[in-house]
């Protein structure tokens, strides 16, 4: 077989290289995790002319310092997997910032391609970009593009394809100044003759430990004759300081800038006066001081009220079908005399769990849709920009706002997340107080109840638990910051993308993506566990199926006095409560199978067991109470300890219990039933 | 000179140092905010982070950080 090439696409955030990467790939991708890292590893393969190639979404940096993981890892792959070929992707109304990363991508020694991207924005800014100059002042060969179409995508890949096979490396036309020039000559000698580097190019190792990167200083110090380099490199490091005053990484910072900047002056052509953008006008209503929060909030009501507009009709459509096909089963089974048990199986067990659960797939897969939408038009950037002062009084800041957000999605990325957050401190606040945002597997218990019991507010009632998730979050992490998380808040710096139109394609992807991934989670652990349930239903054998005789009806009965002062003591709600522990979906599915009724029975079934106030407090507990075994299993992961994941699980049990408790009993107080 | 903090909204100032530790001053660096760069000081409320353009882009700085990085009257060109 013939051998595929390998290109890296590298860019900032927000530069258009996931779009151009879905561009490229469409659905031939796999999304997975970098090895032994929480970053998302995207790889797809298209085909050109007969050649195959392979492709790689690196993470969005700014630069290819060990400033973040995102960072390590670009870098990594580059140093160490040596691809083919690696595409730059630029955004052309921002050249200047997005040249500082190739610049450091040329002193890497990778094979660069420069693409050029957003064009038709930086035109209408009256940009002239004179790509034939940049490429020609860069040393790199550079195409204009535009990721969301297919404008230039022939001229790129025609071009990649013939850069790949030249194995062209970029030379450093970089001149960091007489003084630095000298040392770092100084240096690479002593670095050619000391080490033995395999794939890292002498003169960036240099160059790296000139600036202090702590990455490459430990590499090196684990090399042999590592010490003796590294003591070399202080020694000139502190040379240079003496003699011309000057921290060297700001040196060569400054050389990097000056190189752009000479070649941005014979390249491109800018507007005398700055004009206003349309982003800058949107972005005067929506920071606004009085306006931001509301906005805010009515954009997370739309979210969710279009969700449900949406997909009531396909939810109905799925369970409907669901239930047409339950019925020929069960029909068959029985015509072909099949024993009891079996029936009951597929019955009660597969078809009503798992059944169940499937239902919600619509509903989860329009929420990230629009999550995706608001995420790519820039707008939750100003949502984080919106929450810092919220965020600040509970000792985080804005950008912690955004593992929150994720957590309306799905608490596990939420906590994955946390790793752009750098304090250790606000790592841990933030997993603390992340479960506590209402996460996509509890949306099937809230439809459920709400059907049930609030069928005419249905939004209404839904959208008051995502808000009283966040109203306790902030109270609990108020009462952190003032209690065993005291101290100052870490920086906060973020950059604010202007305003995009967002893919369809691409966050048509990312709907598959998640919904992909809940739909494995309902067929493997969902699945399991309905049969767990279906089995302790049905032990000892011979009693009525999920019946208080049963193993789960004994268990439940024994926890469920626990649950009496907040409305819900029945063995039902405690035994799914229970199984909800391995995912918060398995309520529903567990409460279709103990009360041995499909998803449209179980509606009827409740409302003879819950009243309104109960099915509220109910659903309070199932928002607060202990995140699902995947949740904790990754706070441990990150954290590498027991210790939080324990402390997680516990606290939060508690606040649930407590909250449940006031919102049952104050309501009994205030008259409603 | 004075603190980005105490700028005003609308103002082109010039940066003279940024005065907080290593690790930021970098990523600061790396968004295209050094010393002697121009910003634009696009938002600032009394409280809360303030908003500033540098270069072509946008970038939020909370409130602590503003404070330490300290500006002068921006050159004209």
């Amino acid at each position: 077989m013939k051998k595929s090439i390998r290109i890296a696409l590298a860019g900032n955030p927000n530069c258009g290289k996931t779009t151009l990467f879905n561009n490229l790939t469409g659905m031939k991708q796999h999304v997975g995790n970098w090895p032994g890292k929480t970053v998302e590893k995207k790889e797809g393969t298209f085909s050109f002319k007969g050649e195959k190639v392979s492709v790689i979404d690196l993470p969005g940096t700014y630069s290819l310092t060990a400033y973040s993981v995102e960072e390590i890892v670009a870098r990594d792959y580059i140093v160490k997997e040596n691809p083919d070929l690696v595409i730059h992707i630029i955004d052309s109304c921002n050249l200047e910032r997005n040249l500082y990363l190739t610049t450091q991508l040329i002193e890497l020694g990778a094979n660069l391609i420069v693409a050029l991207n957003m064009n038709r924005y930086a035109c209408k800014r009256g940009l002239e970009i004179d790509e034939k100059k940049v490429s020609k002042l860069l040393g790199v060969p550079v195409v204009k593009i535009e990721a969301i179409d297919e404008t230039g995508k022939r001229e790129l890949l025609d071009l990649a394809i013939k850069s790949a096979k030249s194995k062209r490396k970029s030379e450093n036309r970089i001149t960091y100044g007489k003084e630095i020039e000298e040392h770092l000559a100084q240096l690479e000698n002593f670095v050619k003759g000391n080490l033995g580097l395999r794939t890292a190019k002498p003169k960036w190792i240099s160059l790296k430990l000139l600036e202090k990167d702590k990455e490459v200083i430990q590499a090196v110090s684990k090399m042999k004759n590592g010490k003796i380099v590294l003591k070399k490199s202080e020694e000139l490091q502190q040379h240079i300081t003496e003699v011309f005053g000057d921290d060297v990484d700001a040196s060569i910072a400054d050389a990097r800038y000056g190189f752009i900047a000479g070649l941005l002056k014979e390249s491109v052509k800018k507007p005398k006066v700055d004009k206003i953008t349309r982003s800058e006008n949107i972005d005067k209503i929506v920071t606004n001081k009085y306006l931001g929060i509301p906005i805010f909030i009515i954009a997370m009501y739309l979210l969710f009220q279009i969700t449900f507009t949406v997909s009531a009709p396909i939810v109905d459509w799925i369970d409907g079908s669901i239930g047409f096909l339950t019925e020929i089963s069960m029909n068959f089974f029985e015509s072909v005399r099949a024993p009891a048990w079996l029936t009951s199986l597929i019955g009660d067990g597969i078809f009503g769990g798992v059944g169940s659960v499937l239902v919600f797939v619509p509903i989860i897969m329009i929420l990230f849709f629009i999550i995706s939408l608001m995420e790519d038009s820039g707008y939750m950037a100003r949502a984080a920009f919106i929450m810092d002062r919220v965020m600040h009084k509970i000792g985080l800041h804005g950008k912690a706002f955004i593992p929150f957000l994720l957590g309306f999605g799905c608490t596990v990325p939420s906590i994955m997340a946390t790793r752009t957050l750098e304090s250790r401190k606000d790592r841990i606040v933030t997993m603390l107080l992340s479960p506590m945002m209402s996460c996509g597997a509890r949306l099937p218990v809230y439809v459920l109840f709400t059907a049930a019991f609030f069928a005419k507010n249905q939004a209404e009632i839904i959208f008051s638990l995502y808000m009283l998730g966040i109203i306790v979050a902030i109270l609990v992490g108020f009462l952190f910051k003032k209690t065993i998380f005291k101290g100052t808040s870490s920086p906060f710096v973020m950059e604010l993308p202007p305003y995009r139109l967002p893919t369809l394609k691409g966050s048509l992807i990312h709907m598959w993506e998640r919904g992909k991934l809940f739909m494995i989670k309902a067929g493997t652990v969902i699945f399991g566990t309905v049969l767990i349930i279906w089995f302790l239903s049905s032990v000892p054998f011979g009693v009525e199926y999920g019946s208080e005789a049963s193993a789960v009806g004994i268990i439940g009965k024994a926890i469920a006095p626990v649950f009496s002062p907040l409305g819900f003591g029945n063995w039902q709600a405690a035994v799914s409560l229970f199984f909800g522990f391995v995912a918060k979906e398995v309520v529903v599915g567990s409460m279709g199978t103990l009360y041995g009724v499909g998803e449209e029975g179980l509606a009827t079934v409740l409302q003879g067991s819950f009243t309104p106030l109960s099915a509220y407090a109910f659903m309070v507990f199932v928002l607060l109470y202990v995140p699902c075994l995947t949740v904790l299993a990754t706070i441990k992961r990150e954290t590498n300890s027991w210790k939080w994941p324990a402390i997680t699980a516990v606290y939060l049990t508690v606040v649930a219990w407590i909250v449940s408790f006031i919102v049952y009993q104050g309501g009994l107080l205030l008259g409603f039933t | 000179m004075m603190p980005l903090a105490m700028c005003s909204e609308g103002e082109v100032k010039e940066v003279h140092c940024v005065g907080c530790g290593e690790g930021l001053k970098k990523r600061l660096c790396d968004l295209g905010l050094y010393d002697g760069t121009k910003i634009k000081i696009v938002k600032n409320d009394i409280s809360g982070p303030v908003i500033i353009k540098i270069k072509d882009s946008k970038l939020v700085i909370g409130r602590g950080q503003a404070s330490k990085i300290m500006v002068k009257e921006g050159r004209q060109e």
